[in-house]
């Protein structure tokens, strides 16, 4: 349901502003949200001044150049560092992305603010609860679903087919699309959302599938896949260039060519 | 602390695929389609109508073609609007009996407005045609 404003406790407040680093000649604030489970209290923005000569050239950089010098207590998911693993997901100035391929020079304003994926619950800092996420696109089933008896060597499959798989299969699921998505915000337990739903277009698509009719079937709900109402913000988001509301849409004309 | 244990998974299922969403979907179109026909027309006529004053938009409304894509206009707009009001509610509203109990409102107040506007253009075609 719609929910224009945080609860009491959720809503962040004035935080700390951190010293600037000694002898620094170029530097750059990063307000940074600050929520911790065990503190309790209202989440809060810190401030941080970075040196950023001293700092790669990523906004992954910048906080692991903060967690190194400043405040080892800030908290953040990373892995691959190569946008490979979907781990560093989040918002920064004010648009979802993950960290270790966006630049900092890539934002523009004198101070970058960096928060968790929006609409979510916070674990800690910058770590969103993605539970639900994990969940819903398990509800999909991304797996080969058949019925014929495996074949001795592979299933088979043209050069043609598997270039439907293009423009999905690169899909990490890091969450950027859903979160940025006005409806799976208000009503995000009963939509799909944009990344499930790519991930099951991912699987209608594949010709080796032999379940696209019970597929079709476990997504046709007016929640779980017709909330999509093409705001597009998931294909402005993906940090892999990559189109959920064109997988949507296609979804769309597969459950109408079954009835019409 | 949460007292909700439902796990994730049963979370998301919820209540399974209601197998249903494709026909609102295809209806939702449709009346879009006779809408961005019949709605250029529309500003025509209101123009034209409103141009001679009450007896010009009498006189407009009593040729019979004219009557027959007014009501066709008004049919398709009410019937579209009943489709899209019914997704603002679903998408703003998830208190269970409120929703419903907007979504019928919906319902009778696009069904009166077609019943009334389409009257009114009935009556003045055969007040003139008497």
């Amino acid at each position: 349901m719609v929910q224009l404003t945080l609860p009491k406790g959720s809503a962040p407040k004035k935080g700390k502003e951190w010293p600037k680093p000694e002898g620094a000649k170029n530097t750059r604030a990063f307000k940074v949200y600050r929520y911790s489970p065990e503190e309790g209290g209202n989440p809060r923005w810190d401030t941080y001044h970075v040196d950023m000569d001293r700092c790669g050239p990523m906004v992954l950089d910048v906080l692991i150049w903060i967690k190194n010098n400043v405040d080892p207590t800030l908290a953040f998911r990373r892995s691959c560092r190569e946008g490979v693993c979907g781990s560093c997901s989040m918002n920064i100035g004010g648009q979802n992305s993950i960290a270790c391929t966006k630049g900092w020079d890539e934002v523009a304003g004198r101070t970058i603010t960096i928060a968790p994926l929006p609409h979510l619950p916070v674990v800690k800092d910058l770590i969103p609860d993605l539970t639900n996420f994990y969940a819903q696109h398990a509800y999909v089933q991304p797996f080969l679903k058949t019925d014929t008896p495996e074949p001795e060597k592979e299933w088979k499959q043209s050069e043609d087919q598997r270039n439907e798989l293009n423009g999905l299969y690169e899909c990490i699921l890091c969450a950027c699309c859903s979160t940025s998505c006005p409806s799976y915000w208000w009503n995000g337990d009963k939509y799909l959302g944009p990344a499930a739903l790519l991930q099951a277009y991912r699987w209608l698509i594949d010709s080796r599938d032999e379940a696209t009719g019970e597929r079709l079937d476990d997504l046709e709900d007016p929640f779980k896949l017709y909330r999509c109402h093409t705001i597009m913000n998931c294909a402005q988001v993906c940090p892999k260039g990559l189109n959920p509301a064109k997988a949507i849409a296609k979804i769309k004309h597969m459950m109408v060519e079954r009835v019409a | 602390m949460s007292t909700d244990f439902k796990t994730p998974t049963a979370a998301a299922r919820g209540l399974g695929s209601a197998k249903s969403g494709t026909e609102h979907h295809i209806r939702q179109r449709v009346s879009a389609i006779a809408l961005a026909l019949l709605v250029p027309w529309f500003l025509f006529a209101v123009i034209a109508a409103s141009r001679s004053g009450f007896d010009g938009a009498t006189a407009f409304f009593a040729q019979p073609w004219n009557a027959i894509l007014m009501i066709l206009t008004l049919g398709a707009a009410f019937y579209h609007m009943r489709l899209g009001m019914q997704v603002v509610v679903e998408d703003y509203l998830g208190k269970a009996g409120m929703k419903q109990g907007l979504l019928i409102l919906n319902t009778f107040v696009c069904v009166g407005l077609f019943a009334a506007t389409a009257l009114s253009v009935l009556k003045i075609w055969i007040t003139a045609s008497v």
